[in-house]
């Protein structure tokens, strides 16, 4: 292990009183910064994106041709982990240099998305509790972060290689007795498609998938984000524009109001499996965040609005709402910015992957992102 | 249920000028007959099937009630006709769309079909035409949406239906499907149900002294979207889940397949009033449905 500057272990000390147990396992996580093996991981917005891990051998966790990583900043970043510097209790302890870095890291990542309205309105309501519940509701939200794609599987490797599945403070309570069960096609924790805890050759930059709801709540804990909730979601796709005195306009599709196949990966306009997120680029929304109709569905924080006592007993009713569509959707009217689909908490498709949130909120006030970004970005 | 005779005695049907045989069980009727009078398939399958050279190929999907045999068949028609693969299916006559308009329609809505009634001529009937590559001409394919109690009442007391009894004699392949989602939760029903429909079927098909057939037949778990493992390895969930019908298949059929399709993403189970229960599909995102298709048109070595 490589010696722990003042620095590093001050800073860690921080994120340990900040963020309580996310650090609770640190002399292991810090062994991790030691090994030559961390580079960056694939990411269309953050630095080092060429250094894409083409093979499992040379992604995030392997020996041989990483550079290794020299600082703790760099491993945050490499990691993905900007969000978490840029916290209040953090971010006073960075220089100038190592601000601006972790800012561009941010920007790069991540859309703001203003605070306003939207309206949650399927289009084909489950049950007549749902159409009740959310027929022409109208939620304000406060302004927040979204990634501009979805995670994708270098991004998921950082996570599984710094033992990520092992933490159990960053699991959901509820889910600890089913971690040991997350795990890839050879029993190594992981997405259920990888093998030897390690994605297929050449899907570095593709969205992951394969994962459950609680896996990706726990990867959001872990970079320092949450998962979207179903309206912010919404929002950010449809784009709502508000002219008082008349009802509230959202798209249908992030780019206007007919499905065009040339945008998004969808059943039929694909090659029929994932792509990498940074293709489609011309589906992006008004904020410039891509894929959200297409390629993959996408978890989102919230339970499936339907009331639970009318569902079969014994049946998987642990419902977490899904949205966007994915490159086997069959029908156009279900790849939109309205349409709400939803899975099993615990289902590990091969369809369903996701994206993080970070509220404005939750950053530094006089430091956040949004104070370089926000105004080009809206 | 309609299943005697319903053919007026007309002196003029009586003089037999025109009369044309049935597609499915080569009773003659009158030209001007809607159905059949024997088994009430529609007649317009022959007086469409009359000039072509070759006949139809006639294909069967196979399964118990609720098993998914109209969505499995009116998503495959929706597919081929949008051409998956190499193969277009291209309707003949309007009646022909009515399967594939009515599942698509309702799995549009995110529901699912009807249940097909046990009545033979209430069922949906599929002609149309196969263009591939492959054939230098276009194949001529006719399927039926058969009910799955009509289909286990002939299983369980032969010729009562003679439609189905025809149709298993007639037809050059078979898709079977079974319920992976009943095999997943421990049922043991659907093993014997498709037990004894296979035991049936290689009764009619198979060879009298060895029973032995064949014909070709597609072993499909539907409803594969609810267990994710099935398409993984359908012949190894077979054997795991299905040992009766995996057995059955190794020896009775020499050319079976076992596929795993499922048209819903995810489903979600609602309570009704009075006890009964609803699936509603939750999304629709079809695979694993054209492969066993393709396979069969394969096997048939056409």
């Amino acid at each position: 292990m490589q010696p722990v500057s003042p620095f590093e272990s001050w800073l860690f000390f921080l994120g340990a009183a900040a963020f309580g147990t996310l650090f609770t396992h640190w002399p292991e996580w810090l062994s991790h910064s030691g090994e030559p093996d961390e580079s960056a991981g694939v990411h269309p917005g953050v630095g080092n994106s060429d250094q894409e891990p083409e093979t499992a051998e040379d992604d995030p966790s392997a020996e041989s041709t990483a550079e290794p990583v020299q600082s703790f900043l760099d491993e945050m970043l490499s990691q993905s982990r900007y969000a978490i510097l840029l916290r209040p209790q953090l971010v006073e302890n960075l220089t100038p240099e190592q601000l601006e870095r972790t800012r561009t890291a941010f920007t790069d990542a991540m859309c703001l998305v203003p605070e306003g309205d939207v309206l949650i309105r399927p289009e084909r309501p489950f049950t007549a509790e749902a159409e009740g519940l959310h027929a022409g509701k109208t939620l304000h939200l406060a302004p927040y972060f979204l990634d501009r794609f979805p995670v994708t599987n270098a991004q998921y490797r950082h996570f599984v290689a710094a033992g990520g599945y092992e933490h159990m403070d960053i699991w959901d309570r509820e889910i600890w007795p089913a971690v040991l069960d997350f795990v890839d096609r050879t029993g190594h924790p992981g997405p259920r498609y990888w093998r030897e805890g390690k994605f297929s050759r050449g899907e570095g930059n593709q969205p992951v998938v394969g994962v459950s709801w609680y896996e990706a709540a726990a990867y959001a804990r872990w970079v320092g984000k949450r998962l979207a909730t179903d309206a912010e979601w919404v929002k950010a796709a449809s784009w709502p524009v508000s002219i008082p005195g008349h009802p509230l306009l959202q798209r249908k599709y992030p780019w206007g109001e007919s499905m065009d196949r040339s945008r998004a990966n969808v059943w039929g306009s694909g090659p029929g499996r994932p792509v990498n997120v940074d293709e489609f680029s011309a589906g992006a929304s008004v904020a410039g965040i891509q894929q959200l109709i297409g390629n993959v569905w996408e978890w989102t924080a919230d339970p499936l609005p339907i009331d639970q006592s009318q569902l079969q007993p014994g049946d998987k009713t642990n419902l977490k709402t899904l949205r966007g569509g994915a490159f086997d959707t069959y029908f156009h009217n279900q790849a939109t910015c309205h349409f709400q689909s939803a899975d099993w908490a615990m289902a590990r498709k091969h369809n369903i992957g996701f994206r993080v949130a970070i509220s404005l909120s939750d950053l530094s006030p006089g430091d956040s992102p949004s104070s370089s970004k926000s105004e080009d970005e809206a | 249920m309609n299943r005697g005779t319903a053919v007026e005695l007309d002196s003029m049907r009586l003089v037999g000028a025109g009369g044309i045989q049935c597609l499915v069980c080569d009773e003659s009727n009158t030209a001007d007959a809607e159905t059949c009078h024997e088994c009430h398939a529609p007649m317009v399958l022959a007086h469409q099937a009359r000039n072509p050279e070759r006949a139809p190929l006639m294909l069967a999907a196979l399964g118990p009630s609720g098993v998914g045999k109209t969505v499995y068949l009116g998503m495959l028609l929706d597919m081929l006709s949008r051409q998956v693969g190499d193969m277009q299916l291209t309707a003949r006559g309007g009646f022909s769309v009515n399967l594939q308009q009515t599942t698509v329609a309702a799995l549009a809505r995110n529901e699912f079909p009807s249940k097909t009634p046990s009545e033979p001529d209430r069922w949906n009937w599929v002609h149309g035409q196969i263009r591939s590559a492959r054939f230098a001409e276009p194949l001529e394919l006719v399927l039926p949406d058969l009910a799955g109690e009509a289909l286990f009442q002939e299983v369980d007391h032969p010729r009562s239906y003679r439609i189905i009894h025809a149709l298993l004699g007639r037809c050059q392949g078979v898709l079977v499907l079974v319920d992976a989602a009943k095999l997943q939760s421990g049922s043991l029903d659907e093993d014997f149900f498709t037990m004894k429909l296979l035991s049936h079927l290689s009764e009619v098909t198979g060879d009298r002294r060895t029973g032995l057939s064949a014909r070709p037949v597609a072993i499909v778990f539907s409803k594969a979207d609810q267990c994710e493992t099935c398409f993984d390895d359908p012949a190894a969930y077979a054997e795991r889940h299905a040992p009766g019908l995996w057995r059955i298949c190794q020896q009775r059929f020499t050319s079976h397949r076992f596929f795993a399709a499922g048209v819903a993403g995810a489903c979600m189970t609602k309570r009704l009033r009075g006890g009964a229960t609803q699936s509603i599909p939750l999304r629709i995102e079809p695979r694993g449905i054209v492969e066993p298709f393709e396979w069969l048109m394969k096997s048939l070595s056409i």
